[in-house]
């Protein structure tokens, strides 16, 4: 802004904001207070995180090579593991989905009181031990369970049913850890939506179901994607619950991984391995962003 | 007027809703409350209900030397990555809500990204790092990785908080002569105490309940109290482990209640000067 702009504004606009020598020291410090949280992710995150790319394609010798690359491409086992992987992200993304949408639109729409319930239902199992929450699972649905013992009591089964270490087990244990990242963002966006819109629409004859179709869901959909984005990512790369609840052939990249470095020794491989992983969700990041914008995606992701 | 007809479908609607976001919220919060209450057995089977009840297993925690160990290093841990955290993070947050300077997106974009980074990834680069450093099953390397996750919690919750508050207060208080450290101490942090006590709560519950890099850094000298359960977990299931998850679900709801009770005493304090 030079004096010619100023003086050509009205006398209030001059007076409200401060004089401009003042204003540049005040601006320009903020940006250096981010200096210790740089310093440090570059360190602890950032480095090890390209280094770790690095492996990926270096050769023992010190060269570059694509060996690592070709052979997660060309062997059948490690397919079957990307298959899986992306299978449960898909199904686990679905069903929280359609558990969680209408959840989130009740949580918007009804009164205050029943709202604050529905919250504490949602944010209390998600910021509970997923460790606790496994084994939970363990104890409800596990051979000699719970649930099997009443099944077994009531004599609607004469064998245990067999819901845990396998794919089955992976799935609820996954839907009910990520269900709570799908209810936040499509509720946040809920509630921002002006109820006079579908109540507009209902005065101007439309059923509820056609209100809803063609005024609320629409309009909810940067929230739903923000949700189907952030689940199916944090499913690519989850660990724990298949680890705890899954069999020997539910081996997904996350525990790939873990075997590569903890049984098999094979650094390079586990490099290109977690290289893959990273690119996936990077692709969906990217894709969602896409969608919905980066600011809106990002914003999903704040955990309150 | 709409036909009565209608109105009944719309009362149906609602209630078809109810009933399906109740079961919802039952599939999300019964497996909790059947550990907890399975933890009051006094058998060594896992019966549901209890047929008689004591706190056999809770006292079985108490004597056992590695549990209460497990349960210490991860409360002063936990307690560390949270001094961290908020030390670092929320310098940063305000950098990030007030500062204007190239690359501002991509840097904030770069300090939230650990958030959705595969654990395991992480904890596979930190691993090679640290077995450099010699840091392995040390807790120094733990406090660290802890903090790498704990960041992105401050700096979302805190960097929400500065952006909704008033950047003209600050100013404010530098035109009256405020030296921009103490602006930022007396006048910008205040402003977002409830922020602060939340962000606290979570870096904390982050940290505490954090498993993976645990199991990968934590080698046989750092055991925190989650690789505790996992080793628990995978090779003996005994029943000391449903005492130990109700104390986590109960250790959760207090850092709920702290980060509630923050944010419930500034909007009635502000309420109040209105």
């Amino acid at each position: 802004m030079d004096g010619a702009e100023i003086v050509r504004q009205p006398a209030w606009m001059r007076q409200s904001s401060p004089p401009e020598q003042d204003r540049k020291p005040w601006r320009a410090r903020p940006g250096l207070m981010i200096l210790g949280a740089v310093v440090f992710l570059g360190a602890i995150y950032l480095l090890p995180m390209l280094t770790l790319i690095g492996w990926a394609f270096r050769d023992p010798k010190g060269g570059i090579t694509i060996a690592q690359a070709t052979r997660l491409v060309s062997e059948g086992a490690y397919h079957t593991a990307f298959i899986t992987t992306f299978r449960t992200a898909i199904i686990t993304t679905l069903v929280c989905a359609l558990l969680g949408y209408p959840l989130a639109y009740l949580m918007a729409t009804t009164s205050p009181r029943a709202r604050t319930l529905l919250i504490a239902g949602v944010i209390i199992p998600f910021w509970t031990s997923v460790l606790a929450r496994s084994l939970a699972w363990i104890i409800l649905l596990g051979k000699r369970g719970i649930i099997n013992e009443w099944l077994l009591a009531s004599g609607l089964v004469n064998a245990p049913l067999t819901f845990l270490f396998n794919s089955l087990g992976v799935q609820i244990g996954m839907v009910h850890v990520l269900l709570p990242f799908m209810v936040l963002p499509i509720w946040a966006v809920l509630m921002r939506l002006d109820q006079a819109l579908p109540s507009a629409a209902r005065s101007l004859g439309a059923s509820p179901a056609r209100a809803f179709i063609h005024v609320v869901l629409p309009l909810s959909l940067p929230g739903l994607v923000a949700g189907c984005v952030l689940v199916f990512m944090l499913a690519i790369g989850f660990y724990i619950t298949p680890a705890l609840l899954g069999g020997d052939r539910d081996i997904t990249i996350a525990s790939l991984i873990e075997m590569m470095v903890r049984d098999l020794l094979d650094w390079p491989f586990a490099a290109m391995l977690s290289l893959s992983l990273m690119v996936s969700v990077g692709a969906v990041f990217a894709f969602g962003a896409l969608l919905i914008g980066v600011e809106r995606l990002t914003g999903a992701e704040g955990r309150t | 007027m709409l036909p009565a007809s209608r109105i009944i479908g719309i009362a149906w609607g609602r209630v078809g809703l109810w009933v399906f976001s109740s079961l919802v919220i039952i599939f999300l919060i019964a497996p909790i409350l059947v550990v907890m209450i399975v933890s009051f057995n006094d058998t060594t089977l896992f019966e549901f209900p209890p047929v008689r009840w004591s706190l056999r297993w809770y006292g079985a925690l108490l004597h056992s030397r590695e549990w209460r160990e497990a349960f210490s290093l991860s409360l002063w841990v936990a307690a560390v990555v949270t001094a961290l955290a908020l030390t670092v993070g929320v310098p940063a947050a305000y950098a990030l809500a007030r500062g204007q300077f190239l690359g501002r997106r991509l840097l904030e974009f770069v300090l939230i990204s650990p958030m959705v980074v595969p654990v395991i990834v992480l904890a596979l680069g930190l691993y090679a790092l640290f077995a450099r450093l010699g840091l392995i099953g040390r807790p120094a390397g733990l406090l660290m990785a802890h903090a790498v996750l704990a960041l992105p919690v401050v700096i979302v919750i805190v960097g929400a908080a500065f952006r909704r508050v008033d950047a003209g207060v600050e100013l404010a208080a530098r035109a009256c002569g405020a030296s921009f450290p103490r602006a930022f101490w007396s006048v910008s942090l205040p402003s977002v105490r409830p922020a602060l006590i939340s962000a606290g709560a979570f870096a904390f519950l982050t940290s505490f309940d954090e498993v993976v890099l645990a199991l990968f850094l934590g080698g046989p000298g750092a055991t925190t109290l989650p690789k505790r359960i996992w080793e628990a977990i995978k090779f003996e299931l005994d029943p000391s482990l449903t005492a130990i998850s109700t104390l986590l679900v109960g250790l959760t709801l207090v850092a709920l209640c702290v980060a509630e009770l923050g944010r419930a005493k500034t909007s009635r304090e502000t309420h109040e000067e209105s």
